[in-house]
């Protein structure tokens, strides 16, 4: 049975490049448009791993991560940030917020494929 | 204008033109901004629709010639050479996966723009917002007063639109970014 990635961007076209990415690769994509839309479909199934924008209206990437880690299915759940945000400060609150991962925008599919892989498996 | 008008009055009426001048042209600037946006947005949608099936029917093409790879003997130079048009292939879809991310990221800067549009005709608004009575008299201080708060709402107004703005995407190349994990 494939995984199943949580794909959080208020960017449609960069969803649908992830959503692409990943489905090549052989997992299943749910796909949501901000912050507080990913809590929500985070809480109607639980998902392998979420991947999450930051700059988002309603509920940025951070919000989303801690709201998150506050429900007790995703305590364990692998969440990696892609983002344009590159700086050290917003990678550490990233990490304190419960993040496992920093990707920078734009991504390479085979890398982005690549981490996946080897945070949740094929 | 009459001679005898004080001269906060004229001053008011300046800054008043200053400001309706400055925002005619911004709500051009603006709406120049949101045609580019959608202009940008409508052509990458386009294009990710058209790459998106293209690669549809290149994986199914790819099929097929596996099955024939599979059913007849291609000999070592065709098949090798059949290989490297499908690694091409890879290598130019995940290309154009990188590319099209630019526009999500100039698109990003457009809406910053856009906002610090906004920002810079309430700033303008500051111009004409103000709630002293003139009055007879006490010229130089009712100016400096008024001086006074007009700069202190352009101060007020100025940090508040750099506060609310997103960061600036940095990118200054088509490389793709870093990854780290925790």
């Amino acid at each position: 049975m494939a995984k199943t990635i949580l794909a959080v961007d208020d960017s449609g076209s960069l969803r649908q490049m992830v959503a692409f990415s990943l489905k090549a690769a052989g997992y299943d994509v749910v796909q949501a448009v901000d912050g507080q839309d990913g809590l929500d479909k985070a809480k109607e199934k639980t998902v392998d791993l979420v991947l999450t924008d930051q700059n988002m209206p309603i509920m940025d990437g951070l919000t989303l991560i801690k709201n998150l880690r506050e429900l007790g299915s995703y305590q364990k759940v692998p969440i990696l940030m892609l983002t344009t945000e590159s700086s050290d400060e917003m990678k550490a609150k990233g990490k304190a917020a419960g993040a496992n991962g920093w990707l920078v925008k734009p991504f390479d599919p085979k890398r982005l494929i690549e981490v996946v892989q080897k945070v949740i498996g094929s | 204008m009459r001679m005898d008008t004080p001269p906060i009055l004229k001053l008011r009426h300046l800054l008043a033109a200053v400001s309706g001048h400055g925002k005619q042209h911004l709500l051009r600037v603006e709406a120049d901004l949101l045609q580019t946006t959608y202009l940008l947005n409508k052509a990458i949608e386009d294009l990710s629709a058209s790459f998106i099936s293209v690669h549809d029917s290149v994986t199914k093409q790819q099929q097929i010639l596996d099955s024939l790879i599979e059913q007849h003997h291609f000999n070592h130079a065709e098949t090798k050479q059949l290989e490297v048009f499908k690694q091409n292939i890879v290598n130019e879809v995940n290309a154009v996966i990188t590319g099209l991310q630019f526009q999500d990221l100039t698109s990003q800067l457009l809406t910053r723009t856009v906002n610090h549009v906004n920002g810079l005709k309430d700033l303008l608004q500051e111009l004409v917002t103000h709630d002293e009575v003139v009055e007879l008299g006490n010229e130089q201080e009712q100016l400096i007063n008024f001086l006074e708060e007009v700069d202190r709402k352009l101060h007020a107004s100025s940090h508040n639109l750099a506060a609310g703005s997103r960061p600036s995407v940095k990118s200054q190349d088509m490389a793709t970014g870093d990854i780290e994990l925790f």
